[in-house]
């Protein structure tokens, strides 16, 4: 049996007249890392905000670790730790005091795990300096090691990578990989960078208008981006005469610039190939390729892509 | 709840606004008693002594009190919505209510704090300068025992209000200056409203507003020690279990 760290039944939440969050029914196995995508108003930071207690819903319910009912949710809360929109520190204290005001807030015994947490986000050198003169970068850095004192089972992290220059971004995702694959930390991750999250991500969530769309595995995401040979000839319209002919089949699509996807048939490139060549055709380029999660996620919202 | 007190004093101890207002006040207190002694230096008038001083100024200590509390409710408490941090304390595992009476009790120990710098600073300066002198006839030590709870007591009351203000409001410049606002006008508007209504008159009589001017009073009836205690007591109760009621149901941004 599936064991699940959160589960949404129904979970519905109206301001003012505006439905935030429409019927919500979102699960998160134990061990996952799970990408939460949705453009701005979408809902994500609303569901992120009930989970984590900041909110109430006006419709449904929640569980985390199985527990539900509001005394239930507020211990199972001990479990997780959080990043929400932007890292919450104190700004006027050091990486150090940030740390050992929320330890002791969670009752966490022992300082030790202080400056191991700094440690481990790479903050053990920044001394007196205080958290309002620290980057965006180091402001994550020092989110994430707040959400990850007392060392939860659950973390839910809302744009962990912003302000984060490349190499923080890679570092970024290799440190929640570790988590996840050497702690058991199960992750929810909003991004609005999907690249990023397609390198990481086992399941995905992807929110609408309040609705949550579809739900689905990593494998699940890669059997339905959809493949297809990208060609670049010299003569687009002869190309496709030629695809039509020798191949039989219409299922391909030639862009403004002149480039063709086709969609079937992908299982004999040589043979294609050899037939454009023959026809005379000067082939450009001619590689097989795939729709990523970006292009999936626009796709499925039937919009432009504005994450 | 032992956590929760432990983290709220930690997070005063590095407040930076409350040791500004602590320092400032010191330094306001310093200086107030020098200006009397110099000036009754130069006119060759008596010096006030340190019981003379303590007597003659105490009832000033309202306005510090009242400041101070609205200042600290816009720095201690509301910054932290401004700042994200009420998010991660909210989402601790805590029940808002514990979260709220931690806050509270730590928010009236500061605010308690500084309503002493005033009395205390004062009074230690002029008694250096000049000598404590003597307080009138049945008082004394317990005079001066008397004025330090009381004055903690109102404090307290006062930060009660401050904080529920903070839970409707959520912003340090709202909540500073709707508190000052309240607190100085609240008096004058008893006063008037209560001069036509009787209800409002009794109502302000025994109110904290009212009942503040009589912390340094030399002689208290018996009578009188009832509605002194138990109406701070009461302002406590009240605006906690508002301040609960509404921080419960919040939605924090």
């Amino acid at each position: 049996m599936q064991e699940y760290v959160l589960k949404t039944n129904n979970l519905s939440k109206k301001f003012k007249g505006h439905q935030a969050l429409d019927k919500v029914n979102l699960s998160i196995r134990k061990g996952a890392i799970y990408g939460f995508i949705g453009q701005n108003g979408a809902g994500k930071s609303t569901l992120i905000r009930l989970v984590t207690g900041l909110a109430f819903p006006t419709e449904g319910s929640l569980e985390l670790f199985g527990a539900s009912g509001e005394q239930a949710l507020i211990q199972a809360r001990k479990r997780m730790g959080s990043i929400i929109e932007s890292p919450a520190l104190f700004p006027h204290m050091t990486a150090h005091e940030n740390l050992e005001a929320n330890r002791i807030l969670r009752g966490i015994p022992g300082k030790d795990c202080v400056p191991r947490m700094l440690k481990q986000v790479g903050l053990e050198g920044t001394g007196n300096k205080k958290a309002k003169n620290f980057s965006l970068g180091m402001k994550q850095r020092l989110g994430l090691a707040i959400a990850l004192l007392g060392d939860p089972e659950f973390i839910i992290l809302d744009e962990p990578t912003n302000g984060l220059d490349p190499m923080g971004v890679i570092e970024m995702r290799e440190l929640l990989k570790t988590l996840n694959r050497e702690l058991g930390i199960t992750i929810m991750i909003s991004s609005h960078i999907l690249s990023e999250l397609h390198l990481m991500a086992s399941h995905y969530g992807i929110i609408h208008r309040g609705k949550l769309l579809e739900q689905l595995t990593a494998d699940e995401l890669n059997e339905r981006c959809q493949q297809y040979i990208y060609i670049q000839v010299n003569d687009p319209g002869k190309a496709a005469a030629v695809i039509q002919n020798e191949m039989g089949t219409a299922d391909f699509e030639v862009m403004q610039d002149g480039a063709i996807k086709l969609y079937s048939q992908m299982e004999k490139p040589s043979h294609l190939s050899s037939a454009l060549f023959s026809a005379g055709l000067e082939i450009e380029k001619f590689m097989p390729m795939g729709e990523d999660l970006e292009s999936y996620f626009t796709k499925r919202i039937g919009g432009t892509p504005h994450v | 709840m032992y956590n929760l007190i432990r983290v709220e004093l930690f997070k005063l101890r590095k407040n930076r606004s409350f040791w500004t207002l602590l320092i400032a006040l010191t330094v306001l207190s310093l200086a107030y008693p020098l200006l009397y002694y110099f000036d009754h230096r130069s006119s060759g008038k008596p010096q006030f002594t340190g019981a003379e001083f303590l007597l003659t100024f105490l009832s000033s200590n309202a306005y510090v009190i009242k400041f101070g509390v609205a200042v600290l409710a816009g720095f201690f408490i509301s910054n932290e919505y401004a700042t994200g941090v009420m998010k991660t304390i909210a989402s601790s595992g805590n029940t808002r209510g514990r979260l709220y009476m931690a806050k509270l009790t730590v928010f009236a120990i500061g605010a308690a704090a500084i309503s002493l710098v005033f009395p205390i600073v004062s009074t230690v300066e002029v008694t250096l300068l000049s000598g404590f002198g003597q307080l009138p006839e049945g008082s004394g030590a317990i005079f001066l025992l008397r004025v330090l709870v009381l004055t903690i007591l109102y404090t307290a009351a006062y930060a009660a209000i401050g904080a529920l203000f903070t839970a409707i409001l959520t912003d340090s410049g709202k909540t500073i200056g709707f508190s000052m606002i309240f607190f100085l006008v609240i008096d004058v508007a008893l006063a008037g409203i209560g001069s036509k209504l009787k209800f409002v008159e009794t109502l302000y009589k025994y109110s904290i507003f009212k009942l503040t001017g009589d912390i340094g009073r030399l002689n208290i009836e018996s009578g009188d020690w009832p509605a002194l205690l138990i109406a701070p007591i009461l302002t406590i109760a009240v605006s906690a279990i508002l301040g609960i009621l509404v921080f419960r149901r919040k939605d924090i941004k």
